[in-house]
């Protein structure tokens, strides 16, 4: 028996592709998701000939569109790049936990293209009047995709805003601003020294991780990681129990 | 569509599906996880991920890794362990009306049977044993490599167990034949194969002129396995007379006729399942589709001039 037509699983109209940056693209798909997305939380798109979907964090939710905010890495991102307006996109989701926001001062921390789903939070920060600052870095300035506005920007070559990237001068800029809460999204590196300074300082971190996933759903446990929970050290699925973790609970290898 | 008039009605030695497209351990969680993309019940089975006496952890390294034409995996048989499965999973599979496969695993025959035994005293009508791990007794080897553990092994859990037994065989073997009569002779009602291929996968990256690598060995899966699952049940439904059970890189309608055509009875979706969550399903509508287009009575009658 067939009953109602699942909510998970679109074939879904590309809106808009535009090219944002020197490597990175924003495609907007017409959804039939009209449910509240938080930010952190991802869709999996099917990419031509590839056996596993790719995790992409929502960056936009308006009007029954959804925004992917992507930089072009492999095989998977080159494909998606090739889409064209009207062409017919394979997508699943939304999968994962998101940020879970709260009302405290807030900073936002986007390294890379990990700005993506931290420009989403901070729209959601700013709909609700929440005190909020949003630092980005990038390698340069041709890597900048322009739909991100950050509060301070930062480049590694010094191209653009400061030079540096989101951790260089963290700490003098914690002790400013004094946040409450700190949202972190990029490579490890980063989410680790942030983990740390959280600690350090007494603030709740909320970071966003990535892993390799194969099924977005929690039952391939390919994309586990440690975590600490009552004492003990157990799995926790990135794709379903994160991709957003506590800071302070993450066991990292 | 819908699955009404029982055209599509397997028979694995007295173990009656409602269709032959079932979805292989470990792809599909243990109970209505896929809910989210279809009606899980519209399956023929599923076969739960594999599931041991006690809970597992699994591997620490990187577990997936994608390839060419599918994926290698070592998970590890990270599990919630037999008492979770039928306190937490069990009542969410009956209320769902799924029929399901238990899918265990053990590192001795004492750990095989205890499970047989709890699943037996549970009423689990069917249980499929996943020979592919070490045998601790006799060291590395793994239960599915060698006829004799094998045999051991199968006969002691069908000592215990009344329900359907199904063995799942490794390709992993230099004669399957021999793993295949083996597991007949000990009292299996049917076989299921194939279980992961061994691969492993090197990646290079180079810094600063040197390399790093990261190497992920266990199973290999997905489309690049067909032939050789293709080839193990070709070579089974040769010498045994129980049902086999094809399992092997099944992506499309075509590929459930050739492993048909092979002599399996029914399938078993994997990795497929990944990049498309609603793919066992839409396969099951497609076969029926199939059957009725092409003006057989039923799945008998297709199986029967495929394999003329
Ligand atoms: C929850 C989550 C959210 C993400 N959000 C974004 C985003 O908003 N924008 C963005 O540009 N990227 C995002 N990524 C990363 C994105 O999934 C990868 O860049 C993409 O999968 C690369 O595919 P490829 O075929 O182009 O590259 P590949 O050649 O396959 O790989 C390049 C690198 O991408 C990573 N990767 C590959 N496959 C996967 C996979 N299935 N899952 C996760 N990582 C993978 C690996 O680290 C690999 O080294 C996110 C990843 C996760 C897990
Ligand atoms: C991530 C993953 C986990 C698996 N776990 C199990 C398992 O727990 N028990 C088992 O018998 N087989 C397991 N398998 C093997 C599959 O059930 C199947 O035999 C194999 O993947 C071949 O089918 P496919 O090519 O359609 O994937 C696993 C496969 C994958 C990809
Ligand atoms: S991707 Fe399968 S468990 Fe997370």
């Amino acid at each position: 028996m067939i009953k109602e037509k699942s909510k998970k699983i679109h074939k879904a109209k590309v809106a808009r592709i535009e090219k944002v940056s020197a490597n990175s693209y924003l495609i907007e798909i017409e959804g039939e998701i009209s449910q509240e997305i938080k930010a952190g939380q991802f869709i999996s798109i099917y990419c031509e000939n590839l056996t596993f979907r790719r995790p992409f964090s929502v960056f936009s939710h308006n009007s029954g569109k959804i925004g992917i905010l992507f930089k072009e890495r492999g095989k998977g991102t080159k494909y998606i790049k090739s889409l064209k307006k009207d062409d017919l996109i394979d997508i699943t989701g939304v999968f994962g936990n998101g940020f879970n926001i709260e009302n405290k001062k807030s900073l936002l921390i986007g390294a890379g293209i990990g700005a993506a789903p931290i420009s989403f939070l901070k729209s959601k920060l700013n709909e609700k009047n929440i005190e909020n600052l949003f630092i980005a870095g990038f390698l340069n300035k041709n890597e900048i995709p322009s739909c991100i506005k950050a509060d301070i920007a930062y480049t590694d070559d010094g191209s653009y805003g400061r030079k540096g990237s989101v951790i260089t001068d963290i700490e003098n800029i914690i002790k400013d601003y004094k946040p409450e809460i700190i949202y972190v999204c990029g490579p490890e590196i980063v989410l680790k020294t942030l983990s740390r300074i959280g600690e350090k300082y007494n603030i709740e971190t909320q970071i966003a991780v990535e892993k390799v996933m194969a099924c977005s759903i929690g039952v391939c446990r390919g994309c586990v990681i440690s975590v600490r929970k009552d004492g003990n050290i157990v799995n926790a699925a990135v794709c379903k129990d994160g991709p957003v973790f506590s800071g302070s609970e993450v066991v990292w290898q | 569509m819908a699955v009404i008039n029982g055209i599509l009605k397997t028979d694995l030695n007295g173990f009656i599906l409602k269709n032959p497209v079932m979805t292989a351990s470990g792809t599909f969680g243990y109970a209505n996880e896929y809910n989210d993309f279809i009606d899980v019940e519209n399956l023929g089975a599923i076969v739960t991920k594999a599931i041991s006496l006690l809970p597992r952890e699994g591997n620490k390294h990187i577990r997936i890794v994608e390839t060419k034409a599918g994926m290698i995996n070592s998970i590890g048989l990270e599990n919630v362990g037999i008492e979770k499965f039928l306190s937490d999973k069990v009542p969410v599979l009956n209320a769902n009306n799924i029929e399901f496969i238990v899918n265990i695993a053990g590192s001795t025959v004492e750990e095989y049977t205890n499970l047989a035994k709890i699943c037996s005293s549970n009423n689990i009508k069917a249980i499929e044993l996943n020979v592919s791990c070490p045998n601790v007794k006799t060291g590395c080897l793994e239960f599915g490599t060698d006829d004799k553990s094998l045999y051991e092994l199968v006969s002691a859990v069908r000592n215990e167990y009344k329900g359907f037994l199904m063995v799942k065989l490794t390709p992993n073997v230099t004669s399957i034949e021999s793993i295949g009569i083996a597991a007949e002779k000990a009292g299996a009602d049917a076989v299921s194969a194939i279980n992961t291929l061994k691969g492993t996968s090197i990646k290079l990256n180079i810094v600063n002129g040197k390399f790093y690598k990261t190497i992920v060995q266990g199973g290999y899966s997905g489309a690049g396995i067909k032939p050789v699952a293709i080839n193990a049940v070709s070579r089974l439904s040769k010498v045994l007379n129980i049902p086999i059970v094809g399992i092997g890189g099944i992506e499309i309608l075509e590929d459930i006729l050739e492993f048909f055509a092979a002599g399996a009875e029914a399938v078993q979706i994997g990795t497929a399942n990944f990049t498309h969550p609603d793919i066992s399903q839409n396969l099951v509508f497609e076969l029926e589709e199939y059957i009725v287009k092409n003006g057989f009575n039923d799945l008998t009658e297709l199986k029967k001039e495929l394999r003329a």
